[in-house]
């Protein structure tokens, strides 16, 4: 989402074409390393963005369709959309973590003591700490602010994260007792008796499809 | 070479019913300079621990080896002297004389230890100024920021120049950005200055900077992470974290 | 060393009002003691420097034991030595002058107020002196008989000149002598001499064929061989002769020792007081520096460097004090001193010097105050040095111990108080004053155990009355659970209160006696005083023709004198005072102790026995039935002690009271020093007086006085004086007010984590300022109760102890209780305030800071 809204940001700077339009992206977050957009998404982004009438091609070099050499620019309703983007507050996005996923995993199947995985995380994530702190302090504050603005949100995040491995390990004895949200199988036929609800660990007996 | 090596350390406080098992025969190995930093949970045993480490309290079973001697053959003269001599203490708080000025307090070391007070002077003096307190040496606790005053108890454990260096809670009272100053310091003195360091804190980013982390709870050692990875693809791993966390 | 010092140096300054606070009883203390003790040697000084006054040329002065009279023929026992170069036999006695005496003219302030009356032996004195006569006079001849030489400095203050007459005051009445001869001004300090025959004196003075001072001038000017002829004159002359020291003048030495004695106690107990603050300030700043100790200790000091710390302290407040307690002591003296001159000169005409300052007063007050305080800071050092490193670190892991130990404390208080008891009565002052103290450190430490049940009853009490607020535990919890915090409080007051009531107690007593004894012993109609009461060796008395004339006034019923010569037993020197026996009591009398009044005159009338004073029985251990030698001009005589009694004039000083004959037949003394008159009862004032006054104005040395005026003007000096004792008193509760303050402020600092934690919850500043007023000044109630009674108690001891040597009965001090509990609850309201508002104000956040 926020790829769109950079391009229009970029555009209300100044009508660029395309492959400017890469590189000043990278220029603003900070280099290829810290986040790595393809040209084609910019392309294809672009082309979508004049679909919807947000922004215009302004000039042809007549070079051929390349995105990458045609010039944009911004129309008024782009400006408009960059306008509430602006006004709008951004809800960060927590729900997809993998290791939240991995110990439920372990929970599920018991094929590992999440006891054992938060310590395995909370390592790990030592190690990242660490390895952003050092990259950190080598920064110039007088000319790599930039980078610092982002390393300081990851470091704080892995606190976070930290602090919440903190908490669930002492919660774990209180998770490993309520039981597990179960899918619902739809099933044809009645019920196998004495199967109602979902347990954890799943009862020996699985319900099969008649 | 090992600078600490514990054996079987336990501590336990009370007596009968009341008694709390702070440390629970714990064994662990702490390397010349290494930067270590112990954590845990609250009462789990970590201020015990380097209380015990620099001779500060008495185990009630186990040892304590600092450079091959052991801790608990010596009578309190000796333990004293050991404080003087080799082991520098950094604390949370209230780590500074109020009436004795910055010069005078890096001082107190090698003053006790006998040591002329011009000459102690200007050791004291060389240290702050390494630590770029160079024109605050006649300043009070009390005329010092936080993280200036920390500075001044950083210089004041390195001057009688010994080799290991134990820190309670030192950034605790500290705002972030002061705290980093002084977690850099340290991390500075296990690398330029060759010492070693056991730091208890309870602040993750401040744990970070050490190169390796002991996780207490309950008194006993649950877990050891070595910080520092020699893992090449450092730089692409983290490029992807960021990624995730960016889109 | 020098950081010890450097950091003692650096908190004292840190601090400088709660220093001189603290450091104000021992100021006070050492300021009295050095004070006090310059006072007497400037006196005694003075004393020396008029007795000598003439020994210029002299090397030997001979004088009797006894400080009287001698028979001239005793210097006939130094013509055969050999070592002696010439020697001359004197008459000398002091004459008081009476006011206005020469110029008769009271708005022209008089310059002299006595002289020395010297007879001689004019070519015997000039061996050992030369005499140079200014033009036209000439020196006195053996066969003068009214031939005076005077110096010129007292011709000019007297406006006379060679040829006048003057009138010297003698025995029986007023003698004319002619000048015939003046010396240069007079330069020696000491009074101005009036040089008349020998005979002639011996007539003036009443006193024929005696001479009372041998002067002696020696050959050699080499020490050996003066010694030698010391030791030879000695020998030849017998025990009963003094050689080379002035005559003791012994009267005013024991008041003036007396007084002493009593600042001196003053002093002692002041520092007493001053250690004990010094001790609680020192509890005080180890709790409030716990943190730095503890810091120390981690950074390597070790447990002797932190008792040098605290040490130190204690010594740099110690010399501080001192300093200033000497300088304070030394103008405290000087202003004394220059006070005291007018009187010293009217009284006993003595001229003070600049006060005398000797290195060993110096030295000893010094080492007192230094010592008091350093072994006030001794255990507080200890229990610093006892401060581990964690305790300082982490203090929740350690909380402060208090002594539960009721066992020890208690025993050894027990045994203290039954010591002081038994030194309290030996009736000596030191013993009094050693057992005053020990009394009260046994005090301190029996009251945690008999604190302790008052103090849970109190604490109930609180917490009953506080329950509804909700703090019914803070409230409760300190007087409960801490009784050695209660006991520290509780002690200041109670030992400042004790002390002040105690004194109070014998100065109630003391007042009240001199009030009795007064009407008893002075109170007849009339009294014919001398200048110099009570330093009767120098007075000029009158013949008993004085006495025989007043007895012939219309109108008077009886008249009764006394009559002085001075003894001595044992060496020690004895006031006798000749009475009639008959007309003594009708007139005046004596206040009996021991054996009855009747008996004991008709002894005294029948044969050598003597009425004694406490003051004799004391000083020379005897008790009443057994005999004493006492020296006379005609060698030893055995007198027995009848009874014990004693008047007010002469209560301080070793006397005996015999008969008037036997004075006459012992010593050859019958001139009256002391007259009183009573009148035929119905008969008024008015109607003798003329008459009284006509027969006086022969005896100008005399003062007249009705009764009634004289027992006034006694009341008004003694209670001008007992009113600056009680002034100095209240001076000494200061530093019990300092004590309880500081008391009070410890413990809000070691009970800031139960404030904070109570603050935190919801307690409100005034709930928390009452709160700690309540406490202060409940503990001030304790401590004055306590105080008070243990006052009562001390000062009733203390009375009874002295009653030994003087007898005083006991008063009850109802002013100085009252007084005492005014203070007690006054200090104890002042002292609350200070603390309960840094109480009140603790930011909360601080208090709990400490996790």
């Amino acid at each position: 989402m926020s790829v769109r809204h950079a391009i229009l940001g970029l555009l209300a700077q100044k009508p660029r074409h395309g492959y400017e339009l890469h590189a000043a992206f990278e220029a603003i977050v900070g280099g290829d390393t810290t986040w790595e957009v393809k040209p084609a998404q910019i392309y294809t982004t672009l082309e979508r963005l004049e679909q919807a009438g947000l922004v215009t091609c302004i000039s042809d070099l007549g070079e051929g369709e390349a995105p990458d050499r045609r010039v944009y620019a911004l129309t008024e309703a782009g400006r408009a959309a960059l306008a509430g983007w602006f006004a709008a507050g951004v809800t960060p996005d927590h729900q997809r973590d993998e290791f939240f996923v991995k110990l439920m995993v372990a929970l599920a199947c018991g094929e590992a003591d999440p006891s054992r995985l938060i310590q395995t995380q909370r390592a790990h994530l030592y190690q990242e700490l660490h390895d952003l702190t050092t990259r950190r302090e080598a920064c110039n504050p007088q000319t790599e602010m930039v980078q610092i603005l982002l390393l300081d949100k990851a470091i704080m995040h892995l606190e976070a994260d930290l602090r919440w491995l903190d908490i669930t390990e002492q919660r774990l004895e209180e998770v490993r007792r309520q039981p597990l949200p179960e899918p619902e199988l739809r099933r044809r036929g009645r019920p196998t008796k004495g199967d109602k609800g979902s347990t954890y660990p799943p009862p020996a007996t699985v319900n099969r499809e008649p | 070479m090992s600078i600490i090596q514990t054996e079987n350390l336990t501590k336990i406080y009370g007596r009968g019913e009341a008694a709390v098992t702070a440390l629970d025969h714990v064994n662990l190995t702490v390397n010349e300079g290494e930067f270590v930093a112990v954590m845990g949970p609250s009462g789990c045993g970590k201020s015990t621990l380097l209380h015990l480490t620099g001779g500060l309290d008495r185990p009630t079973e186990g040892d304590v080896h600092i450079e091959g001697v052991s801790l608990s053959k010596m009578r309190d003269d000796d333990l004293t002297r050991l404080r003087r001599q080799k082991i520098g203490f950094v604390f949370q708080f209230y780590n500074l004389i109020p009436v004795l000025t910055a010069v005078e307090n890096a001082a107190l070391p090698v003053t006790l230890d006998g040591v002329k007070p011009a000459e102690a002077r200007r050791r004291a003096a060389e240290w702050l100024s390494r630590f770029g307190l160079g024109d605050r040496l006649l300043h009070r606790p009390d005329q010092l920021s936080g993280g200036q005053q920390q500075r001044v108890a950083i210089a004041r454990a390195l001057v009688a120049e010994p080799s290991l260096i134990l820190a309670d809670e030192p950034t605790g009272n500290l705002d972030t950005r002061s705290g980093d100053e002084i977690a850099s310091l340290l991390r500075d003195v296990t690398r330029k200055y060759g010492r070693t360091v056991v730091m208890v804190t309870h602040d993750p980013r401040i744990a970070a900077y050490a190169n390796r982390i002991i996780f207490l709870k309950d008194g006993k050692v649950v877990d050891e992470t070595n910080l520092e990875r020699k893992n090449k693809d450092n730089a692409q791993m983290l490029a992807d974290k960021i990624k995730e966390i960016g889109d | 060393m020098n950081l010890q010092l450097t950091l003692a140096w650096r908190y004292l300054s840190g601090r400088k009002l709660r220093t001189l606070l603290t450091t104000l009883a021992v100021i006070f203390g050492v300021l009295i003691i050095f004070g006090m003790n310059i006072i007497v040697p400037t006196i005694l000084e003075a004393f020396k420097a008029n007795m000598m006054a003439a020994s210029g040329a002299v090397d030997v002065t001979i004088t009797h034991v006894s400080g009287g009279g001698f028979p001239q023929e005793t210097a006939r026992r130094l013509e055969s030595l050999s070592g002696i170069r010439a020697y001359a036999a004197s008459l000398e006695r002091t004459v008081n002058l009476p006011p206005d005496f020469v110029d008769g003219a009271p708005s022209r302030p008089d310059r002299i107020s006595a002289i020395n009356l010297v007879g001689i032996e004019p070519q015997a004195a000039q061996s050992l002196q030369a005499y140079l006569i200014g033009n036209g006079g000439r020196f006195l001849q053996e066969d003068d008989r009214d031939a005076a030489v005077i110096s010129q400095s007292l011709a000019d203050a007297w406006g006379v000149s060679l040829g006048d007459r003057i009138r010297i005051p003698s025995v029986d009445g007023l003698t004319e002598l002619t000048i015939v001869g003046i010396l240069p001004p007079r330069t020696l300090p000491g009074n101005e001499e009036v040089l008349v025959t020998l005979p002639k004196v011996q007539v003036m003075t009443g006193q024929p064929g005696q001479i009372n001072t041998l002067c002696v001038a020696l050959t050699s000017l080499d020490d050996a061989a003066r010694n030698e002829a010391i030791a030879a004159i000695e020998a030849a002359l017998g025990s009963d002769y003094q050689v080379g020291t002035v005559a003791p003048g012994s009267e005013m030495f024991a008041s003036i020792k007396l007084g002493q004695a009593t600042m001196n106690m003053f002093g002692v107990l002041a520092l007493f007081m001053g250690g004990f603050i010094i001790f609680n300030t020192f509890r005080t700043i180890v709790a409030e520096r716990r943190r730095d100790i503890g810091m120390l200790r981690a950074l390597g000091a070790t447990r002797r460097t932190i008792t040098g710390m605290i040490l130190a302290e204690g010594l740099l407040q110690g010399i501080i004090g001192s300093a200033i307690g000497l300088l304070l002591g030394y103008l405290f003296g000087a202003l004394i001193v220059r006070l005291a001159e007018p009187a010293m000169k009217a009284f006993i005409n003595l001229e003070l010097g600049a006060p005398v300052v000797s290195p060993t007063l110096v030295t000893t007050s010094v080492l007192l105050g230094v010592g008091v305080t350093v072994l006030a800071s001794l255990l507080p050092a200890r229990s610093a040095s006892r401060v581990t490193p964690l305790e300082a670190l982490r203090p929740s892991l350690a909380e402060v111990a208090y002594k539960r130990r009721v066992g020890a404390d208690f025993i050894i208080g027990l045994v203290l108080v039954g010591l002081a008891l038994l030194g309290l009565f030996k009736g000596d002052l030191n013993a009094i004053a050693l057992g005053s103290l020990l009394f009260l450190g046994g005090l301190i430490l029996v009251t945690p155990a008999l604190l302790r049940p008052i103090a849970w009853a109190f604490g109930r009490l609180l917490a009953w009355f506080y329950a509804r607020q909700g703090i019914a535990d803070l409230a409760q919890g300190n007087l409960t659970r801490q009784p050695g915090r209660v006991t520290v409080t509780v002690s200041a007051t109670m030992i400042g209160l004790a002390i002040i009531v105690a004194l109070g107690g014998m100065t109630t007593s003391l007042s009240g006696m001199m009030d009795d004894l007064l009407h008893k012993t002075l109170g007849s109609d009339y009294l014919f005083i001398p200048p110099s009461i009570a330093v009767w060796n120098s007075d000029m008395g009158a013949s008993p023709e004085f006495a025989a004339r007043l007895r012939q006034i219309e109108g008077v019923e009886a008249v009764t004198t006394l009559r002085f010569a001075s003894s001595a037993v044992n060496g020690s020197p004895v006031s006798l005072l000749g009475l009639d026996p008959q007309t003594y009591p009708q007139v005046s009398g004596l206040d009996f102790k021991e054996g009855d009044e009747a008996t004991a005159y008709a002894a005294l009338a029948s044969g050598r026995n003597m009425i004694v004073n406490g003051s004799f029985l004391m000083t020379l251990g005897v008790k009443v039935g057994d005999t004493v030698e006492l020296a006379t001009p005609n060698g030893p005589q055995t007198y027995t002690i009848v009874a014990h009694a004693s008047d007010l004039l002469n209560a301080k000083v070793v006397t005996a009271y015999i008969s008037q004959e036997n004075l006459a037949a012992d010593f050859g003394r019958s001139d009256d020093v002391f007259i009183q008159l009573n009148l035929r009862p119905g008969v008024t004032l008015e109607q003798v007086d003329s008459a009284i006054k006509a027969v006086a104005a022969d005896y100008p040395q005399f003062t007249v006085l009705a009764g009634k005026q004289y027992i006034d003007q006694m009341l008004v000096m003694m209670k001008a004086t007992f009113a600056g004792m009680y002034f100095m008193l209240a001076f000494l509760a200061f530093p019990a007010l300092i004590a309880m303050m500081n008391t009070l402020a410890i413990n809000v600092i070691e009970r800031r984590r139960e404030i904070g934690l109570v603050r935190a919850v919801g307690a409100t500043r005034q709930q928390i300022r009452r709160l700690i007023s309540a406490e202060a000044l409940l503990l001030a109630a304790v401590g004055a109760a306590f105080g008070i009674l243990a006052g009562l108690y001390l000062g009733y001891v203390i009375v009874k102890g002295l009653s030994v040597m003087f007898p005083i009965p006991y008063t009850f001090p109802l002013a100085g209780v009252l007084a005492a509990v005014a203070i007690g609850l006054l200090f104890g309201a002042l002292a609350a305030i200070v603390p309960a508002r840094q109480a009140a104000q603790l930011p909360v956040v601080e208090a709990v800071r400490y996790e």
